[in-house]
Parts: structure tokens; sequence; C-alpha cells
């Protein structure tokens, strides 16, 4: 697609007729959680949208995003509207290796400076910036850098939205997110170990339509996607309310799809579209595949206890030390009887 | 594959989503025929249990008209046993569900021949007539 | 550390923790405390008997004064049976014991469990506002029975209103209503709450004591 085309312009060179492009307008309206009546306003929008630039930076992470987001080489949707932005470095997806992607990243701040999203997935060692480096350069750096001349960035996935999976206690490599590094730049978390596809695709169409950034909640990420927990549109939610648990993976509850929440499904407290939009392209979810919600969304996840621990459960420091405050009291208590008993002896002079 | 056929499917959980649904469509079915406007409901924004999506397909019914649509991957508008109700299955080349809505209208605006598309369509004809 | 992760975690720790060095070193206090040696001659030896038939008799007023309090007499076992309904037969709360125990029991359907949380509510808040309002209550009613008061409510706030996913976002709704069920720890071996272990031992006592004069308690 050539940069000065409008997204219309350039599905129509792909012989993509005004039909197709309402039938994409309102599928995408559908993603961005709109609703029918805003239709016609996306259809406006994408029509004359000009083509931003967008700069993917990979740091500590697994790839697991970009496979999240690129899984299907025919084209979908969300691969569409990943055409319709200008990917002008990406390490997984780009041709380019070394000196001469760098310098194409280079070239592309430049050119686009102030105007360019920036992407980021994985989280950043802050702990020692030799654990994770890119040509030479610490993620760090390359962040800060990068992120000097950006008009938004946008964290994909829990690593880079909160810490993720390296964040997790102890921490070795001190890894935080992109918004414990960037302070000065409006920064979207969406999060989730993967997030949902079309969430991330989403956020790329919100901005693509209205070029602004979506309304957030207070943890920066999209409200329209982030805004539910998973309990509240859960559809196994009947059989909580009527207190029918699985308690244990294939016993009777579990093969009649009852809740979740004995096997530690951490629904009500994770807010995500995972029971509304589901994943592969709404075929199922966690949930739905028997398999407890474990809270991929929220920060810190990884240390809330155990992913199959009850909600209701403690998190357990130790069991053993209440068997010791016992002997503790114990201990007090024969302590203070003896305190005691010397009171009375001394007041009563005698002994009974 | 057999053993994963083993493994029972519950389809008997319901949201309860299904009845309100259709009340909806009742509503605007009535908005309709008082001369008011159309309503889009777009079924990917409620949560549906497994086997609810195919409930409601099921209470609505096949009409008269069927159109199969090829653009950008295939799409079915379909009317539904009660004229004026269509539900319109959107999927990508990939054969995967993009969109789901019911449309309660007289026409789907999307069965309709684009300005844009007449257009470009003139100019086609135009060079062939002069060819 | 959110919220939720304090009171489940480190919150929870410490409040058990307190709750059991206070009541064992009450409960141990009291037994190796100096006792009055009774020399009169004991006109019963069924001390044992006498004892155990306390915890049940005692379980109910002296007829001679139930004219007067049946009121008070019903609406106390109306709240605590509401009390022990609601937080050993909800399953989320069982799950929550066999956390600690290591065994679970049957409970009842959770929709079902609302009705004697929302009755056992009702009772201690109107309770309450009588021994408020009431004179007599008033002149006999100490700092220590409105704080007990207090941190009973607000558990049965907070449970209800975590339930009903009211108020604040759920996660900070079920972080409130650990923390109060920790307050409650923290406060029962020091106050009259502590009274969840001492009534047995008390109705014991106090049966084995008019046992052995002769009296049936």
């Amino acid at each position: 697609m050539r940069k000065d085309q409008s997204l219309g312009e350039y599905l129509r060179a792909q012989g993509v007729s005004r039909r197709g492009f309402l039938k994409f307008c309102s599928a995408t309206a559908s993603i961005m959680a709109l609703p029918p009546t805003a239709v016609a306003q996306v259809v406006e929008a994408l029509a004359s949208a000009r083509r931003p630039s967008v700069i993917w930076l990979s740091f500590q992470e697994c790839t697991g995003c970009t496979e999240s987001l690129t899984r299907s080489h025919a084209p979908t949707l969300e691969s569409l509207i990943f055409d319709a932005i200008s990917l002008d470095y990406h390490h997984t997806l780009q041709a380019a290796a070394g000196y001469g992607a760098e310098a194409a990243r280079l070239a592309a701040m430049e050119e686009n400076a102030g105007k360019y999203l920036l992407v980021v997935d994985g989280s950043i060692p802050a702990g020692n910036n030799g654990y994770s480096t890119i040509a030479g350069i610490s993620n760090l750096e390359m962040l800060k850098e990068t992120a000097a001349n950006a008009f938004a960035i946008i964290a994909v996935g829990t690593c880079a939205a909160f810490g993720g999976l390296p964040h997790a206690d102890p921490n070795p490599t001190g890894a935080v997110s992109v918004s414990d590094i960037i302070t000065d730049k409006p920064i979207i978390n969406v999060s989730g170990c993967p997030p949902i596809p079309v969430v991330i695709t989403g956020v790329l169409a919100h901005f693509l339509t209205f070029g602004t950034i979506p309304k957030l909640d207070e943890l920066g990420r999209p409200a329209a996607f982030f805004g539910q927990n998973i309990h509240d549109r859960c559809y196994r939610r009947p059989f909580y309310e009527r207190g029918q648990f699985a308690e244990t993976f294939d016993d009777e509850g579990a093969r009649k799809g009852w809740c979740l929440y004995k096997l530690g499904c951490k629904g009500p407290t994770t807010y995500n579209a995972c029971a509304t939009l589901k994943w592969n392209e709404g075929t199922s979810f966690p949930i739905q595949s028997g398999h407890g919600c474990i809270g991929c969304s929220e920060p810190n996840f990884w240390d809330k206890g155990g992913f199959y621990n009850p909600l209701s459960a403690g998190m357990w420091g130790s069991r053993d030390a209440l068997l010791g405050a016992a002997a503790a009291g114990a201990a007090l208590g024969v302590g203070s009887a003896i305190a005691a008993r010397r009171r009375q002896k001394k007041a009563q002079g005698t002994e009974i | 594959m057999s053993t994963l056929d083993v493994i029972p499917v519950n389809t008997e959980i319901l949201t309860g989503n299904v009845e309100p649904l259709l009340h909806e469509v009742r509503h605007a079915l009535r908005r309709l025929a008082n001369g008011g406007d159309g309503t889009v409901i777009d079924l990917q924004s409620l949560p549906l249990a497994p086997g609810e999506e195919g409930r409601i397909e099921e209470l609505l019914g096949k009409g008269e008209v069927r159109a199969e649509l090829d653009a950008l991957g295939p799409s079915v508008v379909q009317e539904t046993s009660y004229p004026g109700v269509w539900l319109v299955t959107h999927r990508n080349t990939e054969q995967a569900v993009v969109g789901r809505f019911i449309e309660v209208t007289h026409m789907p605006e999307l069965l309709k021949s684009q300005q844009a598309d007449i257009e470009r369509g003139i100019s086609r004809l135009e060079h062939q007539l002069e060819n | 550390m959110t919220l939720l992760d304090f009171a489940r975690g480190p919150g929870l720790q410490w409040s058990l923790t307190i709750m059991i060095v206070g009541l064992c070193w009450r409960v141990v206090g009291v037994f190796l405390g100096r006792w009055r040696k009774d020399l009169s001659r004991p006109r019963s030896d069924a001390l044992v008997q006498g004892g155990l038939r306390a915890i049940i008799t005692r379980s109910a007023p002296a007829p001679e004064l139930e004219k007067n309090i049946r009121w008070q007499h019903l609406t106390g076992y109306v709240w605590h049976i509401g009390f022990f309904m609601t937080v050993l037969l909800y399953q989320p709360h069982i799950a929550f014991f066999k956390s600690i125990l290591g065994f679970g029991w049957p409970g009842l359907p959770s929709h079902l469990v609302v009705i004697p949380a929302a009755i056992t509510l009702a009772v201690v808040v109107m309770l309450t506002i009588r021994r408020m309002i009431h004179p007599v209550m008033r002149a006999i009613t100490t700092s220590d029975d409105y704080i007990s008061l207090i941190v009973i409510i607000l558990a049965l706030v907070t449970g209800l209103m975590a339930y009903a996913h009211m108020g604040l976002r759920y996660e900070t709704m079920l972080a409130l209503h650990f923390i109060s069920v920790e307050l409650l720890f923290i406060w029962t071996p020091f106050s009259k709450l502590a009274h969840m272990i001492f009534w047995l031992l008390s109705r014991y006592r106090i049966g084995t004591y008019f046992e052995r004069k002769g009296v049936k308690a």
C-alpha cells in the first residue's frame, strides 16, 4: 500500500468493492465493540484514513503476542487491518536484519516524528541492561529512544503492560513494564497472555478510525474490551449462583460444565473480553474448555497464590505457622498464669 | 480422532439471553412496521452459551429469501421466517465468522448495489464497449 | 501488592495468628490460674455429667425469666443460627475452611444462603439500634459491645455487597470483606467475642460448681 493512499483507496486498488468495504467496516465496528449505529461513522473514517507508521519493539517476550495476532497467513480481518498500517519495524515479520533493520527503524522514526505508533511487547529488564539487548542496544535505551517522538505507545501483552511472567516473584531480571519507564506519552495497555487478537486489532482499528486513544480504564486498558470482568459475562454463572461447582477436573460436575470457582478460577477479579469475544475467532475460551481463568490480563497474575487456589482461600504463607501460634499463645498463657498466681499469693498472703 | 468424540460436550447451559433478544427483535419489527427506522443487532456483542446461537437461528427459522455474497469472503443474508428479520453472517476467506447480525429492515443495505461500485462498473462497461 | 493480595496474604496470616495466640493465651491462662479450693462436702459426685448438662440447659433462659426476655431469646438464636448458616454453608466459605483445615463439607445452593445472611444482618442491626435506644440497654452497654457489633455487621455487609457485586469493583469488595473478617479475628480474643470459645468452658464450670453443691443448674 502506498503511503499516501487512504485505506479506502488501498482496498479499492486491491479489488475490494464498496459492498466489500461496508462488510469490512461493520465487522471492524463489531471488533471495536461499537454499536451497529456507529458503522456509518466507521465507514466515513476508514474510507479516508491515512496509513500510520508503526514501529514494533520486542523486548523480554515469548513472541506469543505476535503469534496471537498473525496466526493466519490468509487474508483475515485482522491481517487487513494490519496491512492498513505501515509496519516499519518488527523482528519476527520483517525481512531485513542487522544494521539494515536498525537503519530502517531510525529512518521511520525520523520521517514520521511525532506521528508514529510505538507497539511494545515484552518487559524491560531494569535490573541489568545487559539481560536483553538488540543490536547491542539495551531494551531500556531503545525504548526511551524510540518513545521520544512517538505519538502513542501500545503495550501489547501483560509483559509490556504490567511486567508479566518475567516480573513474577523473585523477578531475577528486575523486569518492569513500559509505563514504569515512559511517563510522558499516552500508553494503551492491551494486556493478556496473550491478548485476544481482535483486541489488538480493535485498538489499531480505533486509531485508524478516530485517530485517538480509546477510552482507558484505571490500569490503562481499553475500557471497551477490559470493562467487564469474566465472571459477569461467563455463561457458567448460573451454576455459580446455584452453588454447583466442579470439585476436581473430570468429576461429574466438571463433565456437566459446572462453575470452576473451586478449581481456582480467577474470573471474578479478571477483566478481559474472553467470555464474549472468545478465542480462535469465537471458538471457545479457557472456562468453556473446562479450565478456570488464570487472570492473565491482570498485573502479577502469576503471584496470586496459585492458579488452582480458589479466590476465597487465603494465599498461605505457612499453615504450620498457625500451630506455632497456638504454641506461642499457650506459652503466653502459662506465663500470665504464673504471674497472676504470684500476685494472688502475695495479695492473700497464704497458700490456699 | 475418535477419542476426542468420547468427550461429552454440554450444550444445555443457558445464559437466558435468547428470550430477551427475541423480544428486542419483536419491538424492532413493530417499530419498522409503524414506519420507523430499521435496527441492527450485533450477535457477537451478547454473551451466548455454546448452542444458544444455534437455538436463535432455529427459533427464527428460514424465510423465502437467501442471498450469498462473495466480497472479502462469503457472506450469507437470510430472511428468517419472520419477514423483515434478516440474519446476516459474514465470513472471511478462511471461512471464519467475522460478523453476525440480526437486521430488522425492509432490505439490508449490503444487498443493494452501491453507488461507488456502479460508477466503477459504468467505466468498465464503457471501456469494454470501446474495444 | 493490591488490597486483595494483602487481604488474602499477610492480612489473613497475621490476623489468624493473633486470634490463635490470643485465644490460647486466655484459655490456658484461665485454666492455670488459681482455683479456690472448695472445702465443703460435695453433694454429688456426678460432676462431669452436671457440667455437660449445663451446656444444654443453659441454652435457654430459666423458665421464670423466659416470659420477660422471650424476644431477646428468640432474636438471639435467629441471628446466631443465621450467622452460622452463612459462614459454614456457603460454598466459597467452605473452600476457605478447606484451605486451612484440609477438609470441607457439603453446602447449600449459593443463592439460598443469601436469605439467612440478609435476615442475620437485619436482626443484628435492629438489635443494635434497640441497644442504643433502650435506656436500660444503653446503660449497660460498653464500647466492647459496640465494637463487637460493628465488626460483625461489617463482615455481613461487605459479604453481601461482594456477593451481589454491589458497591465498588468486585476485587475491592472482596478485599474489604476479607479485611473485615480479619478485624473480627483480631478483635475476638480481647473482647466479648471470645465467648465463642468460652461459652462451652463457662457453662461446664457453672454446671460442675452447682452440681457439687447439689443444685441442678
